[in-house]
């Protein structure tokens, strides 16, 4: 946990953080900012929605009092006493048959401003066929109107349907618009239109409910008639909504800015397709709260962002301390690691300097012993010569050139057990005919003086050819049938088999004779050690070990694989040679 | 003053002993319509004029005839939302009584130039009858303020001697004084024809107005 690694850990885990962080930065970031567009669009369409069903609702009532209002002109239309004036040359008394006849239609006192009721009527008069106005004999009997406005009600001609008009008025109530309705008379002799009925009819009065929340009103030759609007307002209206209203796509709001109050206005036309000049209806919708309502939106969700960050701050370091749990672990595992490995690495160093010195030591010293034992057998050799020894001298100094001929064959071993554990021995592996070899073999064990004392069997396939150098294959197996033959009882016997098996030549040699007890048979490969039968059998405890150590480099092996009572049998493995390369070049 | 009253009439007497008729036929405007079974007959308006329809004409003599010393009474009624007659002829100076026989109300009023008149709502038993003196020659067009399209014509002449048609057009004036005179046949509210014709007394004369 110390030191670089834990720097390296911490570093880890930082980084785990930072990319969680920046992606749940990025992703919260996207997707609020998704959400809150989109909240904000739903809040502005409800908005939107809600001003349209009212201003709907608006037209509603508008459309139904006009209804009511043409019904009512309708009725009038067809009045006996208005055809009767008409039709039977009795004009002076078209006026005043009217005003019977509309004596509840007409407002008690047409200039008090409002009319008392929607339904009432604050003037009217009646056109001629050509669409000009026929002046009524007194003012007061149809509504008073000045010179200007009576002419706006003419029609331009002949028209065979109701048409509905405004007419801009200067009232006690202010500044207003009359909503007229021109019903053409249709003679019940010509079926012609004879003349028109125009009934003007006073601006309905704003709703209650409507409050402060939404103002409609007209839009008229450029002029905007919405009631309760400051001059600064009305002067911006106008100004911003001259192009919009009559060229705007109907049903299409428009932001603007009145009197530095945000509006939402809409506008659509009213009296589409009449004779009387268009007006449009405008409706006016402060945005102020739809405003204020987005911007809260826009708060809580950048609130919500904030806190989301933060949970995600607290959630990502958990988990990027439990993610670098195993990496840390794993770091502080494989710093150990290297520490043992740099340990091991250095005993094995050490080792390896060690073992190369003993093994060079051991082969210097084979070196260093050989020469005085050749010299030393050389002496003996020489007295040995010498033809007037006693017989008993004689028999000593043959005796120890025959040690001599042992300290030598001990050395030899020595010296190859030391260059194969120095890694000096490299052998040039060629294909050997086993067979061959063992039937070689097996005559020189024929040949010894003891011979006879045991049987040899051999279970040979013949061509048995194994990978291998000459010299050391017949070592390995020289001293296996040497310990076979040392190792074995009067009239015992040995056996030789072998078999290939899995691309191995697996050969088996055995002999009868006493068990090997079950604590040495570990050991019996080990150098110098020396069966607790074989203190009288001659040998000096290398040939085993060097046998298997030479196998091994063979890329096979040598195993005791049974010793039991009276047999004991070592197994040798040898690579087989290919099939192309087995012909043998021995 | 009563012997002189006697005397006119024994004059009138004689006259009427030697008074001549007039008969013929008045080609009248093809039927817009089939003709009507119960004979009722409506004031029809077609490209401004009125009429009955189906189409009867109104024949008389022109000329200056003295009024008639008792006024006379003649009578338009109002049944089933029509006038009745629809076209009624009388002369000056004639009483005509609007009595209604519907069960609901009626406004019978006129604006027209030779007698305007206003005879309010009134009802079945509406008593005395509302009347109507006309004392100017002229045609007047009767409406009802209530039933917009009740319609009537009532034909003021100054001559007590006129007659309606039948549907075929055929007519007969009787006790006529022998003279010149001029025989008018009213078509319609813009359609008067006439051609003049002699009485010579006790017999009776053709007069067709084609």
């Amino acid at each position: 946990m110390n030191g670089p690694a834990s720097v390296g850990i911490s570093g880890f885990r930082f980084r785990v953080l930072a990319a969680m962080m920046l992606l749940v930065v990025v992703a919260t970031g996207l997707a609020l900012l998704f959400a809150q567009h989109n909240a904000e669009e739903t809040v502005r369409r409800d908005f939107e929605r809600q001003f349209r069903g009212e201003l709907a609702a608006v037209r509603v009532v508008q459309e139904v009092r006009h209804a009511a209002q043409a019904e009512r002109c309708r009725v009038l239309a067809r009045k006996s006493r208005i055809h009767a004036a008409l039709e039977d040359s009795a004009r002076d008394l078209l006026y005043p048959s009217a005003r019977d006849e509309m004596r509840d239609l007409l407002a008690p006192d047409s200039e008090a401003g409002a009319a008392a009721s929607p339904f009432q009527a604050r003037f009217y008069r009646f056109l001629d066929a050509t669409g000009a106005v026929i002046p009524p004999p007194d003012a007061t009997i149809a509504g008073r109107l000045s010179a200007h406005e009576e002419q706006r009600l003419a029609l331009p001609g002949k028209s065979g349907r109701a048409e509905t008009g405004f007419l801009p008025r200067h009232t006690a109530g202010g500044r207003e618009v009359d909503e007229i309705i021109a019903m053409p008379i249709v003679s019940t002799e010509t079926r012609e239109t004879i003349a028109s009925l125009v009934l003007g009819f006073g601006p309905m009065a704003p709703h209650p409910d409507e409050g402060a929340e939404i103002r409609n009103g007209l839009w008229m030759d450029g002029r905007l008639y919405v009631p309760g609007l400051t001059a600064e307002m009305q002067a911006d209206a106008e100004r911003l909504l001259a192009g919009s209203v009559t060229s705007g796509t109907p049903g299409e709001g428009a932001n603007v800015l009145l009197g530095g109050e945000p509006f939402l206005s809409f506008s659509e036309p009213v009296n589409a397709g009449s004779h009387y000049p268009t007006a449009y209806l405008v409706g006016l919708c402060p945005l102020a709260d739809s405003f204020a309502r987005q911007r809260a939106l826009m708060w809580e969700f950048i609130g919500a962002g904030l806190l989301l960050i933060l949970g995600a701050y607290v959630i990502g370091r958990g988990m990027s301390v439990r993610l670098s749990q195993p990496v840390e672990r794993l770091a502080v595992d494989s710093e150990q690691q290297r520490a043992q490995r740099r340990r091991a690495e250095l005993a094995l160093g050490h080792t390896n300097a060690e073992l190369q010195r003993s093994a060079r030591f051991s082969a210097d010293a084979s070196h260093q012993l050989k020469t005085p034992v050749t010299v030393l057998r050389a002496g003996l050799e020489e007295l040995l010569a010498d033809e007037h020894l006693a017989p008993e001298i004689r028999e000593e100094l043959s005796g120890l050139v025959h040690q001599t001929f042992r300290l030598t064959n001990v050395i030899e071993d020595l010296l190859l057990l030391s260059r194969m554990e120095a890694g000096r021995l490299h052998l040039d592996l060629e294909p050997v005919d086993l067979t061959q070899l063992l039937d070689g073999l097996r005559d020189d064990l024929d040949a010894l003086p003891d011979a006879g004392e045991f049987t040899i069997e051999t279970h040979l396939p013949a061509g048995l050819t194994i990978l291998g150098e000459r010299r050391y294959t017949a070592l390995i197996l020289q001293n296996l049938l040497e310990n076979a033959r040392k190792y074995n009882v009067p009239g015992g016997r040995i056996r030789m088999a072998a078999r290939e098996e899995d691309g191995f030549c697996v050969l088996t040699i055995g002999n009868t004779g006493r068990a090997i007890d079950v604590d040495s048979r570990a050991h019996v490969f080990e150098r110098f050690h020396r069966g607790t039968a074989g203190e009288n059998i001659p040998g000096h405890g290398l040939g085993l070990n060097l046998a298997r150590e030479l196998a091994r480099l063979h890329g096979g092996d040598l195993a005791l694989c049974l010793s039991g009572e009276n047999w004991t049998e070592f197994e040798v493995r040898f690579r087989l040679a290919p099939q192309e390369a087995s012909r043998p070049k021995a | 003053m009563k012997a002189s009253a006697v005397l006119l009439a024994l004059i009138l007497a004689a006259v009427n002993a030697s008074a001549g008729d007039i008969e013929g036929h008045v080609a009248l405007p093809t039927a817009r319509r089939t003709p009507v079974v119960n004979r009722r007959y409506e004031i029809v308006a077609t490209e401004g004029v009125l009429s009955t329809s189906p189409p009867l004409a109104v024949v008389y003599l022109e000329g200056d005839w003295p009024a008639p010393a008792e006024p006379a009474i003649a009578r338009m009624a109002q049944k089933d939302m029509n006038f009745l007659p629809a076209l009624l002829p009388v002369q000056v100076g004639t009483r005509v009584e609007f009595p209604n026989l519907d069960d609901r109300y009626h406004n019978i009023f006129s604006f027209s130039p030779v007698k305007r008149f206003d005879l309010g709502r009134y009802r079945k038993d509406e008593k005395p009858v509302p009347s109507v003196v006309f004392d100017r020659p002229g045609l007047e067009v009767l409406r009802c303020d209530i039933h917009e399209h009740m319609r009537a014509i009532i034909l003021v002449l100054s001559t007590p001697h006129f007659t309606l048609t039948d549907p075929d057009g055929h007519y007969r004036l009787s006790g006529i004084p022998p003279g010149h005179y001029v025989l008018k046949a009213w078509i319609d509210s813009r359609t008067t024809r006439e051609r003049p014709v002699e009485i010579s007394g006790g017999e009776t004369v053709a007069a067709d107005l084609p």
